[in-house]
């Protein structure tokens, strides 16, 4: 994480805000964004087929809001803060489209992590994946950020618009279930 | 817990299959849409000098068309005052001088002289009282008095 926020930088902005330089500019944006950006989707979501989908919605809604892009927030926090509403919008589809329950999606959840054949961890790893999918949305959300991405809460206050105690809270609360979910497996 | 926590790799073992992030941007840029600052602008031809004062000369000669309009308006309404007959002394005139009035403006209404006699009769005019007159002066000529008599205008 701490890669790409480097990659932030003034020069790539004036860029896109250069209509002769804009395509060429948001083109090194895709190539430098794509994968966290990818990874973040994917741990929402699971599947690599609705990742790649959500993805692409992301980097169409970020070109066609492009001049709305202000340069106040930092890139990434912008591009994060898409990804993350474009995961959040398709959960909520599915379950409605699916006529899911909380729980049942849970269940969901971790089905497709069974299924889910672009795996390269161990049991543990998979355990834990697993875990983190019965946490609530948010909750799982902060999880991810803080744990696998190692984001600093600052940055993931200014992404979802929550004050940095209650997302401290907030992680404090996932790694409390997660323990809860390793110990009643055991 | 922290010690789960430390065991799994922070990498979540989530795969994706070879190339597929090179394979996105590809894809991706392919599947953006044309932005209107991005869309050829028309060309705009220069207006030539022609073009530029076609309005302005356009618009001066309605203008002096107006005024030549008005100026002619106003042309033909003093001559219609100097054709006024009260204003032309040599009308007066002629229209007050009864010879004139006999010789040429009956003659050239063509008034015959059936037409004159009829409203000579009207008037209670009687040709016979005129006999004696006529009479003595075609005796003094060797033309004969012919059957019909003609009355000159100029006699009566």
């Amino acid at each position: 994480m701490a890669k790409e926020l480097q990659l932030d930088d003034n020069g790539l902005v004036a860029r896109l805000r250069e209509p002769s330089t804009c395509r060429e500019a948001f083109g090194e944006v895709i190539k430098l964004y794509s994968e966290p950006l990818y990874r973040q989707i994917r741990r929402m979501v699971q599947s690599h087929e609705d990742t790649d989908d959500i993805l692409q919605n992301t980097f169409l809604k970020a070109w066609q809001n492009i001049e709305n892009f202000r340069g106040d927030a930092k890139l990434s926090t912008w591009l994060y803060k898409i990804a993350i509403n474009e995961s959040i919008s398709f959960l909520e589809k599915e379950r409605k489209r699916r006529g899911l329950s909380l729980d049942d999606e849970e269940s969901n959840t971790i089905a497709l992590i069974h299924a889910d054949t672009n795996i390269d961890g161990d049991e543990l790893a998979q355990k834990l994946r697993e875990a983190v999918a019965t946490l609530p949305e948010k909750q799982r959300l902060v999880f991810n950020m803080r744990y696998y991405d190692d984001m600093k809460y600052e940055k993931m206050s200014e992404i979802m618009g929550t004050s940095v105690g209650a997302l401290k809270a907030s992680y404090h609360l996932a790694v409390k279930k997660i323990e809860q979910y390793f110990a009643d497996s055991d | 817990m922290k010690d789960i926590l430390t065991k799994v790799n922070r990498n979540d073992g989530m795969t994706v299959p070879d190339g597929y992030f090179d394979d996105f941007a590809a894809r991706m840029m392919a599947a953006l849409p044309e932005r209107d600052w991005e869309k050829p602008q028309p060309k705009v031809m220069p207006r030539s000098m022609w073009q530029r004062v076609r309005p302005y000369i356009y618009l001066a000669a309605m203008f002096m068309g107006v005024w030549c309009m008005m100026k002619m308006f106003d042309l033909m309404r003093a001559d219609s005052s100097g054709l006024s007959i009260d204003n032309n002394p040599v009308m007066t005139a002629a229209l007050g001088n009864d010879h004139f009035i006999n010789d040429y403006f009956i003659k050239e209404c063509e008034v015959n002289d059936y037409q004159l006699m009829e409203e000579l009769y009207e008037t209670g005019f009687d040709p016979s009282a005129y006999d004696d007159e006529l009479f003595e002066e075609n005796a003094d000529s060797s033309a004969e008095i012919p059957e019909t008599p003609e009355f000159p205008l100029s006699k009566i």
